[in-house]
C-alpha cells in the first residue's frame, strides 16, 4: 500500500515509517499541513495518516478541504487528544478512524490496514465468504462448510467485523470499538473471552483453525 | 509592580469618577431646562403685567388728551383734580406751556419738556410722610406735550406691582440655585454611593490580580444590581478558585501517580542495561518487560487524566438524555462470558422506559469498571446482579451487587480515593483507579457512588459489595 504520514513529530513519523514498511508498505512523509496538502493532491495514496496537531494548516482542516476537493482516500487521524468531543470532530471533519497517542504499531499497522479495505464495503454486500466460512447478513446465518453455525447477536457482529478485514490482524482495541462501540479500555480483557467463545463455534470440530491469535496485536481471520 | 493600594472613596475622587460626570452633564440639562420654564414664567408674569400696567396709563393719557381736543385746558384740569380723588393710584400732573403746575397729585414729574414726545419716565416719588433714606415709590407714567403747550403727566404708583415682580425674580433665582443645588448634592452623593459600591468591587480585582483569589466582594444591603453584581463576581470567584484547586490538585496527582510506575520502570531498564553488559540476562525479554510497563503508565495516565478532568470541570462534556436500558444490557453482554468462564453467575434487572442526562461513554465505562471489580472479587459459585431501577426520589440507580468478601464498614470510604487496593487484593490486576473514575463520573453528572454490603453471608460466599451509581434523572 501507497500510505501518506503527515506528522510534524520526525522521530514518531520515522518510527512510524519504519513500522510500516516492514509491513511492506511504500511510505511518503510530509512534516507539515501545507506540503502534506500538497503531497495529498499530486498523488494517489491508499492511506493518509494525519496527525490533528500540525504546523500551517491543521488537520482537521487539511482533511475538510481534501473532502471538499473530493478526495475520498481513507484517513486516519493521530492525536493527543482523546476526549470524545475531539474524536468526533475529527470524524465529522472526514476522518475514517481516529488512534490516540501514544500508541502500538500493531495497532497502527491493523488499522491502516482496516481502513485500506474501505473501498470494498462502499457496495451493498449481502454475503460473506471467507475460505469455507460464509455468512448471509440478510437471513443472519453462518455456515462453515455447509455446517450451520449458531450464533449470539454480539457473536454474529464480531464475526462480521472479522470476515470483513479477513487476513488481517484487527486488535482488542478495534473490536471494542467497531463491534461494541466502546472507546474505554476494560480493565480486564473481556474480548480475549468473547473471541474465544467465537473461536469454539466455528473451529471446533473443523481441522483447520481459522481464527488466530496473533502475538502483540489481536486476530486474524485466515481463509 | 503592580498597584496594589486598595481604594478608598475620598471626595476629591468623586469628582474623577464617572457617575460624577453624568450628574454633572444630567445636572446642566437639567439647568437648562429650568432657566427655559424659569424664563417662560418671568415671561407670562413680569413682562405682562408691565405691559398691562402700560396699557392702562396710555389708556387713560388717551382719554385726557381726548378731552383736552374737545373741551381745553380747564375742563382737563377739572377733570384731572375729580379723577386724582377718585383713583389715588393714578398720579396726573398738568403743567402750563410757561412751567407753572396747572394742576397735579405731585409736585412735578423729574424731567423736563424737551424730550421727544409722548415719553415713559419712572421715577421714585418721596412722599413727605416717609423717612428721608426710603427710596420712596416707584412711579412709571407718560409724559407728553399737548397741542396747547401744555406738558401732561399721566402716572401709576407701580410700588405693589414692583414689590410683586421682585418677589417673583426672586422666587426664581430661588428655584435656580436651589435646582442647582438639589443636583449637585444629589449628584455628588450618588457618586459617592457608586463609588462606594464599586470601590469594594475594584479592591476585590485588585487583590485577585495579586493572586489571591480568596477575596470575596461584601453582599450586604439591598439587593440591588451592585448586589447581583458582588454576588455574580463572587461566584465566578468561588468557581475559578475551585477549578484551580482542582486542577492543582490534578497536576499534583498526576505527578504523584506516575512517579513511582516511572521510577519502577527506569529501576528495570537500569537493571537490563547493567546485565547486558555484564553479558548476562535477557535484553529481548527485558525490552518487552519495559514495554509493558510503558503500557501501564500509559494507561495509568489516561485514566487519572479523565479523573482529573472530570474532577476539575464538575460537569461532563457531550451530555444528551438517552435510555439507559440498552447501555446496562449491553455491559451485561459484554461480561457475561468472563463470568461464564469463571464460573461465576451474572444477572441483570433492567427497568424500561428511564431517561437519563449525561455522557453514554462515561456512565458505561463507569458501570464496566463496577463490573469489573465484581468479577475480579467474587469467587467461582457466586453471582453478580447488574441492576438499573428508579428510586422513589425519581434518581436513577445503576447497581452491582456481588457474592465477594465484600469490603469492612471502615474501608468503603477510603476504596474510592484513588490507588487504595486493600490487602488481599493486591495480586488482582488493576491499578486502584477504578472505583475513583466511577466516583468522578457520578460527581461530574450531578450523582454519588454509594457503597454499602452485599446480600450478606451465605455459606463461603459473601457478605460482598453492593456498588451503586446514583444519578439525577433528566428531568
Amino acid at each position: 500500500m501507497n500510505i501518506l504520514i503527515i506528522e510534524d513529530d520526525i522521530p514518531a513519523a520515522e518510527a512510524m515509517a519504519r513500522g510500516l514498511m516492514d509491513g511492506g508498505h511504500a511510505c511518503v512523509h510530509a512534516p507539515d499541513g501545507e506540503s502534506g496538502l500538497a503531497t495529498a493532491r499530486a498523488q494517489d495514496f491508499d492511506v493518509i495518516i494525519v496527525d490533528r496537531m500540525l504546523p500551517k494548516i491543521l488537520g482537521i482542516d487539511l482533511v475538510e478541504t481534501l473532502r471538499r476537493e473530493g478526495d475520498q482516500t481513507p484517513v486516519l487521524f493521530l492525536s493527543a487528544l482523546g476526549e470524545i468531543h475531539d474524536r468526533v470532530s475529527g470524524l465529522k471533519a472526514g476522518g475514517d478512524d481516529y488512534l490516540v497517542k501514544p500508541y502500538a504499531f500493531a495497532e497502527l499497522i491493523a488499522r491502516v490496514e482496516a481502513l485500506s479495505r474501505r473501498g470494498d464495503m462502499g457496495s451493498v454486500v449481502t454475503q460473506l465468504k471467507v475460505g469455507d466460512l460464509e455468512m448471509d447478513l440478510i437471513g443472519r446465518t453462518v455456515q462453515r462448510q455447509g455446517q450451520e453455525i449458531d450464533l449470539q447477536h454480539r457473536e454474529f457482529q464480531l464475526l462480521e467485523f472479522m470476515m470483513r478485514h479477513a487476513g488481517q490482524a484487527v486488535t482488542r482495541t478495534m473490536l471494542l470499538e467497531k463491534v461494541w462501540a466502546y472507546h474505554f479500555d476494560p480493565q480486564t480483557n473481556v474480548i480475549d473471552v468473547h473471541v474465544s467463545r467465537l473461536r469454539s463455534k466455528i473451529d471446533k470440530g473443523f481441522e483447520r483453525p481459522m481464527l488466530q491469535t496473533v502475538r502483540g496485536a489481536g486476530y486474524r481471520l485466515d481463509a | 509592580m503592580p498597584d496594589t493600594r486598595p481604594i478608598r472613596p475620598g471626595w476629591r475622587r468623586i469628582f474623577r469618577t464617572t457617575t460624577f460626570r453624568f450628574t454633572v452633564i444630567s445636572l446642566a440639562i437639567c439647568a437648562l431646562a429650568a432657566s427655559a420654564f424659569l424664563s417662560y414664567i418671568y415671561v407670562a408674569t413680569v413682562v405682562e403685567e408691565r405691559r398691562r400696567t402700560d396699557q392702562v396709563i396710555a389708556r387713560e393719557a388717551e382719554n385726557i388728551v381726548n378731552l383736552y381736543r374737545r373741551s381745553g385746558p380747564e375742563a382737563v384740569s377739572a377733570r384731572l383734580v375729580d379723577r386724582a380723588e377718585r383713583n389715588r393710584a393714578f398720579i396726573y400732573v398738568l403743567t402750563a406751556p410757561n412751567g407753572q403746575k396747572v394742576v397735579g397729585s405731585i409736585d412735578s414729574p423729574p424731567a423736563g419738556s424737551a424730550k421727544p414726545t409722548p415719553t415713559w419716565l419712572n421715577f421714585s416719588l418721596v412722599s413727605p410722610g416717609m423717612a428721608g433714606n426710603s427710596p420712596g415709590r416707584p412711579v412709571r407714567g407718560l409724559q407728553q406735550t399737548l397741542s396747547g403747550g401744555e406738558v401732561l403727566f399721566v402716572g401709576f404708583d407701580v410700588g405693589d406691582d414692583q414689590a410683586f415682580i421682585l418677589k417673583i425674580v426672586h422666587a426664581l433665582w430661588g428655584a435656580g440655585a436651589l435646582v442647582l443645588a438639589l443636583g449637585l448634592a444629589a449628584g455628588l452623593q450618588l457618586s459617592r454611593n457608586v463609588s462606594q459600591h464599586l470601590v469594594g468591587l475594584t479592591n476585590v480585582v485588585a487583590t485577585v490580580r495579586n493572586g489571591n483569589l480568596s477575596a470575596r466582594a461584601g453582599v450586604e444591603g439591598s439587593p440591588d444590581e451592585f448586589h447581583d453584581l458582588a454576588k455574580g463576581l463572587n461566584q465566578m470567584l468561588d468557581r475559578l478558585e475551585r477549578s484551580m484547586a482542582a486542577h492543582r490538585h490534578a497536576g499534583d496527582a498526576i505527578a504523584h501517580d506516575l512517579r513511582s510506575p516511572l521510577t519502577r520502570l527506569r529501576a528495570r531498564l537500569e537493571v537490563a542495561l547493567c546485565d547486558l553488559e555484564a553479558g548476562q540476562g535477557n535484553p529481548e525479554q527485558a525490552l518487552s518487560q519495559a514495554l509493558e510497563d510503558t503500557d501501564a503508565v500509559l494507561k495509568t495516565f489516561s485514566t487519572v487524566l479523565a479523573i482529573a478532568r472530570l474532577q476539575s470541570e464538575g460537569d461532563v462534556p457531550s451530555a444528551m438524555a438517552f435510555d439507559p436500558a440498552p447501555l446496562v444490557s449491553d455491559i451485561a453482554d459484554l461480561y457475561e462470558p468472563l463470568c461464564e468462564d469463571k464460573g461465576v453467575q451474572l444477572a441483570s434487572q433492567v427497568a424500561e422506559g428511564l431517561t437519563l442526562r449525561g455522557n453514554q461513554e462515561f456512565i458505561a465505562q463507569a458501570l464496566a469498571n463496577l463490573v469489573d471489580n465484581a468479577v475480579k472479587y467474587t469467587p467461582s459459585g457466586g453471582g453478580i446482579m447488574l441492576r438499573l431501577r428508579s428510586r422513589a426520589s425519581g434518581d436513577l440507580e445503576f447497581s452491582v451487587t456481588d457474592t465477594g468478601p465484600g469490603v469492612p464498614d471502615a474501608d468503603r470510604s477510603r476504596i474510592v480515593e484513588r490507588f487504595v487496593r486493600l490487602e488481599g487484593s493486591r495480586n488482582a490486576p488493576g491499578a486502584g483507579l477504578g472505583l475513583s473514575l466511577v466516583a468522578a463520573v457520578a460527581n461530574a453528572h450531578g450523582g454519588r457512588l454509594e457503597l454499602a454490603e452485599g446480600p450478606g453471608k451465605i455459606g463461603d460466599h459473601g457478605p460482598g459489595l453492593w456498588a451503586a451509581l446514583i444519578l439525577p434523572a433528566d428531568v
